[in-house]
Protein backbone atom coordinates (compact mmCIF):
# COMPACT_ATOMS: atom_id res chain seq x y z
CA UNK A 1 0.00 0.00 0.00
CA UNK A 2 3.02 2.48 0.75
CA UNK A 3 5.24 3.00 -2.06
CA UNK A 4 8.50 2.03 -1.40
CA UNK A 5 9.92 5.14 -3.54
CA UNK A 6 7.37 7.71 -2.03
CA UNK A 7 8.55 6.05 1.27
CA UNK A 8 12.32 6.81 0.61
CA UNK A 9 11.26 10.60 -0.39
CA UNK A 10 9.44 11.15 2.44
CA UNK A 11 12.62 10.09 4.09
CA UNK A 12 14.96 12.41 2.57
CA UNK A 13 12.49 15.16 2.55
CA UNK A 14 11.79 14.54 7.11
CA UNK A 15 15.24 14.29 7.48
CA UNK A 16 15.82 17.67 5.59
CA UNK A 17 13.74 18.96 7.34
CA UNK A 18 15.34 17.67 10.54
CA UNK A 19 18.73 18.38 9.24
CA UNK A 20 17.65 22.14 9.25
CA UNK A 21 16.47 22.27 13.00
CA UNK A 22 19.54 20.74 13.74
CA UNK A 23 22.28 23.00 12.13
CA UNK A 24 19.94 26.16 12.99
CA UNK A 25 20.78 25.19 16.55
CA UNK A 26 24.09 24.50 15.85
CA UNK A 27 24.51 28.04 14.35
CA UNK A 28 22.80 30.11 17.28
CA UNK A 29 23.93 27.92 20.74
CA UNK A 30 27.38 26.48 19.94
CA UNK A 31 29.98 28.93 21.34
CA UNK A 32 33.00 28.42 18.60
CA UNK A 33 33.25 30.36 16.03
CA UNK A 34 34.33 27.57 13.53
CA UNK A 35 31.45 25.06 14.72
CA UNK A 36 28.85 28.18 14.05
CA UNK A 37 30.53 28.35 10.09
CA UNK A 38 30.32 24.16 9.94
CA UNK A 39 27.08 24.66 11.02
CA UNK A 40 26.22 27.56 8.05
CA UNK A 41 27.66 25.35 5.49
CA UNK A 42 25.22 22.23 6.74
CA UNK A 43 22.60 24.88 6.64
CA UNK A 44 23.36 25.78 3.01
CA UNK A 45 23.67 22.39 1.75
CA UNK A 46 20.16 21.22 3.14
CA UNK A 47 18.69 24.19 1.75
CA UNK A 48 20.28 23.41 -1.18
CA UNK A 49 19.37 20.03 -1.28
CA UNK A 50 15.73 20.69 -1.03
CA UNK A 51 15.70 23.05 -3.72
CA UNK A 52 16.68 20.07 -6.07
CA UNK A 53 14.16 17.95 -4.36
CA UNK A 54 11.45 20.64 -5.22
CA UNK A 55 12.71 20.14 -8.52
CA UNK A 56 12.29 16.40 -8.78
CA UNK A 57 9.62 14.41 -10.78
CA UNK A 58 7.87 10.95 -10.15
CA UNK A 59 8.93 8.52 -12.38
CA UNK A 60 6.82 8.48 -15.94
CA UNK A 61 5.62 4.91 -17.30
CA UNK A 62 8.35 2.95 -14.25
CA UNK A 63 11.35 5.00 -15.86
CA UNK A 64 13.70 6.51 -13.88
CA UNK A 65 13.49 10.47 -14.41
CA UNK A 66 16.58 11.90 -16.01
CA UNK A 67 18.68 14.91 -15.66
CA UNK A 68 17.97 18.06 -17.95
CA UNK A 69 20.36 17.48 -20.47
CA UNK A 70 19.90 15.69 -23.60
CA UNK A 71 21.80 12.69 -24.19
CA UNK A 72 22.87 11.30 -27.42
CA UNK A 73 21.84 12.85 -30.91
CA UNK A 74 20.19 16.16 -29.59
CA UNK A 75 18.31 16.70 -33.33
CA UNK A 76 16.82 14.05 -33.61
CA UNK A 77 12.92 14.44 -32.54
CA UNK A 78 12.20 11.30 -30.75
CA UNK A 79 15.10 11.57 -28.36
CA UNK A 80 13.46 15.19 -27.50
CA UNK A 81 10.03 14.22 -27.20
CA UNK A 82 11.30 11.80 -24.46
CA UNK A 83 13.37 13.83 -22.72
CA UNK A 84 10.59 16.22 -22.66
CA UNK A 85 8.14 13.80 -20.80
CA UNK A 86 11.03 12.47 -18.13
CA UNK A 87 13.24 15.16 -17.55
CA UNK A 88 13.52 17.01 -13.89
CA UNK A 89 13.11 20.65 -14.14
CA UNK A 90 16.15 22.37 -14.62
CA UNK A 91 15.68 25.62 -12.83
CA UNK A 92 16.43 24.68 -9.16
CA UNK A 93 19.57 22.94 -10.81
CA UNK A 94 20.78 26.25 -12.42
CA UNK A 95 19.98 28.08 -9.09
CA UNK A 96 21.46 25.68 -6.72
CA UNK A 97 24.63 25.42 -9.20
CA UNK A 98 25.87 28.94 -9.01
CA UNK A 99 24.63 29.12 -5.46
CA UNK A 100 26.97 26.72 -4.21
CA UNK A 101 30.25 28.00 -5.87
CA UNK A 102 29.09 31.38 -4.25
CA UNK A 103 28.66 29.44 -1.10
CA UNK A 104 31.97 28.16 -1.46
CA UNK A 105 33.68 31.71 -1.62
CA UNK A 106 31.27 32.95 1.55
CA UNK A 107 32.82 30.16 3.88
CA UNK A 108 36.65 31.11 2.75
CA UNK A 109 35.80 34.53 3.65
CA UNK A 110 34.02 33.71 6.54
CA UNK A 111 37.10 31.23 7.28
CA UNK A 112 39.73 33.65 6.68
CA UNK A 113 37.69 36.49 9.09
CA UNK A 114 38.06 33.69 11.59
CA UNK A 115 41.63 33.36 11.57
CA UNK A 116 42.31 37.11 11.99
CA UNK A 117 40.01 37.16 14.76
CA UNK A 118 41.94 34.12 16.26
CA UNK A 119 45.29 36.40 15.54
CA UNK A 120 43.91 39.48 16.98
CA UNK A 121 41.98 37.71 20.08
CA UNK A 122 43.54 34.30 20.54
CA UNK A 123 40.17 33.23 21.12
CA UNK A 124 37.42 31.81 18.68
CA UNK A 125 35.07 31.50 21.55
CA UNK A 126 31.91 34.04 21.21
CA UNK A 127 30.96 35.05 24.77
CA UNK A 128 34.83 35.75 25.41
CA UNK A 129 35.34 38.00 21.89
CA UNK A 130 31.74 40.25 23.13
CA UNK A 131 33.81 40.83 26.56
CA UNK A 132 36.92 41.88 24.77
CA UNK A 133 35.01 45.23 23.32
CA UNK A 134 36.78 45.96 20.14
CA UNK B 1 24.20 7.93 27.78
CA UNK B 2 22.30 10.86 27.04
CA UNK B 3 24.13 11.76 23.22
CA UNK B 4 22.63 8.34 22.54
CA UNK B 5 19.28 8.18 23.67
CA UNK B 6 18.68 11.57 21.63
CA UNK B 7 20.21 10.58 18.58
CA UNK B 8 17.97 7.28 18.82
CA UNK B 9 15.18 9.24 19.40
CA UNK B 10 16.26 11.69 16.22
CA UNK B 11 16.38 8.83 13.92
CA UNK B 12 12.92 7.39 15.60
CA UNK B 13 11.25 10.83 15.21
CA UNK B 14 12.35 10.90 11.22
CA UNK B 15 11.60 7.14 10.56
CA UNK B 16 8.24 7.36 11.74
CA UNK B 17 7.35 11.18 10.36
CA UNK B 18 8.65 9.95 6.99
CA UNK B 19 6.15 7.08 7.17
CA UNK B 20 3.42 9.15 7.91
CA UNK B 21 4.41 11.46 5.22
CA UNK B 22 4.20 8.71 2.76
CA UNK B 23 0.68 7.70 4.29
CA UNK B 24 -0.02 11.33 3.25
CA UNK B 25 1.34 11.57 -0.15
CA UNK B 26 -0.55 8.35 -1.32
CA UNK B 27 -3.69 10.78 -2.22
CA UNK B 28 -1.57 14.00 -2.77
CA UNK B 29 1.79 12.91 -4.88
CA UNK B 30 4.42 14.43 -4.01
CA UNK B 31 6.29 15.18 -6.04
CA UNK B 32 4.19 15.43 -8.91
CA UNK B 33 4.26 13.58 -12.43
CA UNK B 34 4.49 16.92 -13.83
CA UNK B 35 6.64 20.11 -13.73
CA UNK B 36 6.01 23.56 -13.48
CA UNK B 37 4.83 25.20 -17.06
CA UNK B 38 8.02 27.05 -16.94
CA UNK B 39 9.98 24.11 -16.52
CA UNK B 40 8.28 22.93 -19.63
CA UNK B 41 8.78 25.76 -21.43
CA UNK B 42 13.11 25.76 -20.83
CA UNK B 43 12.93 21.63 -21.61
CA UNK B 44 11.21 22.72 -24.54
CA UNK B 45 13.22 24.96 -26.16
CA UNK B 46 16.74 24.86 -24.72
CA UNK B 47 17.56 22.47 -28.61
CA UNK B 48 14.73 23.42 -30.80
CA UNK B 49 15.15 22.48 -34.55
CA UNK B 50 11.59 23.25 -35.15
CA UNK B 51 10.82 26.57 -33.29
CA UNK B 52 13.75 28.79 -34.23
CA UNK B 53 12.69 31.96 -32.14
CA UNK B 54 12.98 30.75 -29.00
CA UNK B 55 15.63 28.14 -28.85
CA UNK B 56 19.32 28.62 -27.28
CA UNK B 57 20.52 26.14 -28.82
CA UNK B 58 22.37 23.90 -26.30
CA UNK B 59 21.40 20.62 -25.31
CA UNK B 60 22.18 21.16 -21.81
CA UNK B 61 19.56 22.61 -20.43
CA UNK B 62 20.94 23.92 -16.85
CA UNK B 63 23.72 26.27 -18.97
CA UNK B 64 21.01 27.76 -20.90
CA UNK B 65 19.24 28.71 -17.87
CA UNK B 66 22.32 29.95 -16.28
CA UNK B 67 23.74 31.87 -18.94
CA UNK B 68 20.80 32.57 -21.50
CA UNK B 69 17.34 32.62 -20.20
CA UNK B 70 18.56 34.07 -16.73
CA UNK B 71 21.83 35.20 -17.85
CA UNK B 72 21.73 39.04 -15.82
CA UNK B 73 20.89 36.72 -12.67
CA UNK B 74 24.31 34.89 -13.44
CA UNK B 75 26.17 37.92 -14.00
CA UNK B 76 25.09 39.49 -10.55
CA UNK B 77 25.81 36.22 -9.01
CA UNK B 78 29.18 36.80 -10.16
CA UNK B 79 29.24 40.00 -8.32
CA UNK B 80 28.56 38.47 -5.15
CA UNK B 81 31.36 35.92 -5.67
CA UNK B 82 33.56 38.66 -6.10
CA UNK B 83 32.28 40.81 -3.32
CA UNK B 84 33.76 37.92 -1.07
CA UNK B 85 36.63 37.48 -2.47
CA UNK B 86 37.53 41.25 -2.25
CA UNK B 87 36.74 41.47 1.08
CA UNK B 88 39.23 38.81 1.93
CA UNK B 89 41.98 40.12 -0.11
CA UNK B 90 40.90 43.66 1.94
CA UNK B 91 41.29 41.86 5.32
CA UNK B 92 44.48 40.23 4.07
CA UNK B 93 46.11 43.79 2.81
CA UNK B 94 49.69 44.13 3.85
CA UNK B 95 49.91 40.23 4.38
CA UNK B 96 52.00 39.67 1.11
CA UNK B 97 55.29 39.94 2.01
CA UNK B 98 56.66 36.31 1.90
CA UNK B 99 59.66 35.22 3.15
CA UNK B 100 61.86 32.40 1.74
CA UNK B 101 61.45 28.72 1.91
CA UNK B 102 64.22 27.74 4.58
CA UNK B 103 65.86 24.76 3.05
CA UNK B 104 63.43 21.47 2.12
CA UNK B 105 59.36 21.83 2.48
CA UNK B 106 56.29 20.17 1.90
CA UNK B 107 55.18 16.43 2.60
CA UNK B 108 56.65 13.22 2.06
CA UNK B 109 58.20 12.10 -1.68
CA UNK B 110 55.25 9.66 -1.98
CA UNK B 111 52.64 12.08 -1.33
CA UNK B 112 54.72 14.86 -4.25
CA UNK B 113 54.85 12.33 -6.70
CA UNK B 114 51.43 11.06 -6.26
CA UNK B 115 50.57 15.49 -6.34
CA UNK B 116 52.94 15.11 -9.66
CA UNK B 117 51.17 13.00 -11.36
CA UNK B 118 47.37 13.81 -10.11
CA UNK B 119 47.25 17.48 -10.61
CA UNK B 120 47.63 17.88 -14.46
CA UNK B 121 44.93 15.20 -14.43
CA UNK B 122 42.37 17.35 -12.35
CA UNK B 123 43.30 21.09 -14.49
CA UNK B 124 42.50 18.58 -17.71
CA UNK B 125 39.31 17.21 -16.15
CA UNK B 126 38.47 20.83 -15.12
CA UNK B 127 38.53 22.21 -18.67
CA UNK B 128 36.69 19.33 -20.23
CA UNK B 129 33.91 20.60 -17.69
CA UNK B 130 34.39 23.75 -18.53
CA UNK B 131 34.20 23.78 -22.30
CA UNK B 132 31.65 20.15 -22.73
CA UNK B 133 29.86 22.85 -20.63
CA UNK B 134 26.59 23.29 -23.21
CA UNK B 135 27.17 19.88 -24.12
CA UNK B 136 27.22 17.71 -20.72
CA UNK B 137 26.77 18.24 -17.27
CA UNK B 138 29.02 20.67 -16.35
CA UNK B 139 30.40 24.76 -17.09
CA UNK B 140 32.52 27.27 -15.94
CA UNK B 141 31.46 27.45 -12.48
CA UNK B 142 32.07 23.37 -11.81
CA UNK B 143 35.36 23.44 -13.98
CA UNK B 144 36.56 26.43 -12.22
CA UNK B 145 35.84 25.02 -8.65
CA UNK B 146 37.33 22.10 -9.70
CA UNK B 147 40.35 23.82 -11.09
CA UNK B 148 40.87 25.51 -7.90
CA UNK B 149 41.72 22.20 -6.32
CA UNK B 150 44.60 21.72 -7.67
CA UNK B 151 46.71 25.22 -6.15
CA UNK B 152 45.36 23.64 -3.02
CA UNK B 153 46.82 20.40 -3.29
CA UNK B 154 50.35 21.80 -4.58
CA UNK B 155 49.73 24.12 -1.58
CA UNK B 156 50.06 21.35 0.94
CA UNK B 157 52.23 18.82 -1.08
CA UNK B 158 54.78 21.02 -1.62
CA UNK B 159 54.27 24.21 0.21
CA UNK B 160 53.48 27.35 -1.09
CA UNK B 161 57.24 28.94 -2.02
CA UNK B 162 56.91 26.23 -4.80
CA UNK B 163 53.95 28.08 -6.45
CA UNK B 164 55.25 31.76 -5.55
CA UNK B 165 58.93 30.68 -7.08
CA UNK B 166 56.80 29.81 -10.32
CA UNK B 167 55.37 33.09 -10.56
CA UNK B 168 51.99 32.24 -9.75
CA UNK B 169 51.19 35.26 -6.86
CA UNK B 170 48.12 37.52 -5.72
CA UNK B 171 48.78 39.93 -8.13
CA UNK B 172 48.79 37.47 -11.61
CA UNK B 173 45.48 35.66 -10.17
CA UNK B 174 43.89 39.23 -9.93
CA UNK B 175 45.01 39.85 -13.36
CA UNK B 176 43.59 36.58 -14.50
CA UNK B 177 40.16 37.40 -12.76
CA UNK B 178 39.82 40.64 -14.22
CA UNK B 179 40.71 39.65 -17.27
CA UNK B 180 37.77 36.55 -16.88
CA UNK B 181 35.52 39.42 -15.65
CA UNK B 182 36.45 41.42 -18.73
CA UNK B 183 35.81 38.70 -20.97
CA UNK B 184 32.27 38.23 -19.27
CA UNK B 185 31.18 41.98 -20.24
CA UNK B 186 32.24 42.04 -23.31
CA UNK B 187 30.61 38.49 -24.58
CA UNK B 188 27.46 40.05 -22.86
CA UNK B 189 27.16 43.20 -25.13
CA UNK B 190 28.35 41.73 -27.98
CA UNK B 191 25.03 41.25 -29.68
CA UNK B 192 24.14 44.35 -28.31
CA UNK B 193 26.28 46.00 -30.49
CA UNK B 194 26.04 44.31 -33.40
CA UNK B 195 22.19 45.08 -33.24
CA UNK B 196 23.73 48.62 -32.67
CA UNK B 197 25.89 48.38 -35.64
CA UNK B 198 23.42 46.58 -38.58
CA UNK B 199 20.24 48.88 -36.88
CA UNK B 200 18.32 46.19 -35.84
CA UNK B 201 17.01 45.71 -32.11
CA UNK B 202 19.01 43.43 -29.70
CA UNK B 203 19.56 43.38 -26.38
CA UNK B 204 22.27 42.78 -23.91
CA UNK B 205 23.12 39.16 -23.21
CA UNK B 206 21.12 37.81 -26.20
CA UNK B 207 22.52 34.36 -27.39
CA UNK B 208 20.26 33.05 -30.23
CA UNK B 209 17.56 34.95 -32.31
CA UNK B 210 14.27 36.15 -30.92
CA UNK B 211 11.07 37.02 -32.82
CA UNK B 212 11.66 41.29 -31.89
CA UNK B 213 15.44 41.14 -31.95
CA UNK B 214 16.52 39.30 -34.99
CA UNK B 215 20.31 39.22 -33.98
CA UNK B 216 21.87 35.93 -33.24
CA UNK B 217 25.29 34.86 -32.47
CA UNK B 218 26.98 32.00 -34.25
CA UNK B 219 25.78 28.47 -32.52
CA UNK B 220 27.77 26.95 -34.81
CA UNK B 221 31.69 26.99 -35.02
CA UNK B 222 33.60 24.88 -37.55
CA UNK B 223 30.78 22.54 -37.61
CA UNK B 224 31.27 22.34 -33.31
CA UNK B 225 28.07 23.71 -31.57
CA UNK B 226 29.08 26.18 -29.34
CA UNK B 227 25.64 27.44 -28.39
CA UNK B 228 26.46 31.28 -29.36
CA UNK B 229 27.68 33.06 -26.15
CA UNK B 230 27.44 29.87 -23.63
CA UNK B 231 30.85 28.17 -24.47
CA UNK B 232 33.13 31.96 -24.04
CA UNK B 233 31.04 32.72 -20.99
CA UNK B 234 32.17 29.26 -19.63
CA UNK B 235 35.92 29.66 -20.54
CA UNK B 236 35.69 33.64 -19.03
CA UNK B 237 34.09 31.98 -15.99
CA UNK B 238 36.19 29.28 -15.32
CA UNK B 239 39.16 31.32 -15.21
CA UNK B 240 37.95 33.97 -13.08
CA UNK B 241 36.38 31.76 -10.70
CA UNK B 242 40.01 29.44 -10.92
CA UNK B 243 41.56 32.39 -9.99
CA UNK B 244 39.13 33.78 -7.44
CA UNK B 245 39.56 30.57 -5.24
CA UNK B 246 43.25 30.83 -5.91
CA UNK B 247 43.50 34.21 -4.33
CA UNK B 248 41.55 33.38 -1.34
CA UNK B 249 43.32 29.66 -1.01
CA UNK B 250 47.00 31.77 -1.01
CA UNK B 251 45.56 34.16 1.48
CA UNK B 252 44.54 31.01 3.81
CA UNK B 253 48.27 29.70 3.85
CA UNK B 254 49.99 32.67 5.07
CA UNK B 255 52.52 31.88 7.76
CA UNK B 256 51.95 32.97 11.37
CA UNK B 257 55.48 34.44 11.83
CA UNK B 258 54.65 36.35 8.64
CA UNK B 259 51.33 37.78 10.08
CA UNK B 260 53.37 38.24 13.86
CA UNK B 261 56.10 39.97 11.94
CA UNK B 262 53.45 42.57 10.49
CA UNK B 263 51.97 43.42 13.68
CA UNK B 264 55.32 44.27 15.22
Amino acid sequence: MINPVTYFLSLILTALIVNLGLSLYGVFFRPSLIKKIIALTIFSDTANTFAILIGFRRWVDNQPSIPPVIVGDYTSEIIQKEFIKRSVDPLPQALVLTAIVIGLAVTLFLVFLTLQIYRTYGTLDIREIRRLRG
Amino acid sequence: MRREFALLSIILFVVSVSLLVSIIAHYIYIPGINIRPLAHIYLNTTYNLVNRNFTANSPEAVTAIVWDYRGLDTVFETTVFYLAIIGSIALGRGLFKFSKSSGETGLSIIVKSVSRITTPMIVTVAVSIALHGHLTPGGGFQGGSTAAVAPLIIIIAFSQYFLIERGISKDLMLVIRSLGLLMIGIVAITAYFIGVFTKTPAFVLQNQAKTVSPVSLPAYLGGQLISGTLWFFNLAEFFAVLAGFTIVILLLVIPERAFKSDVK
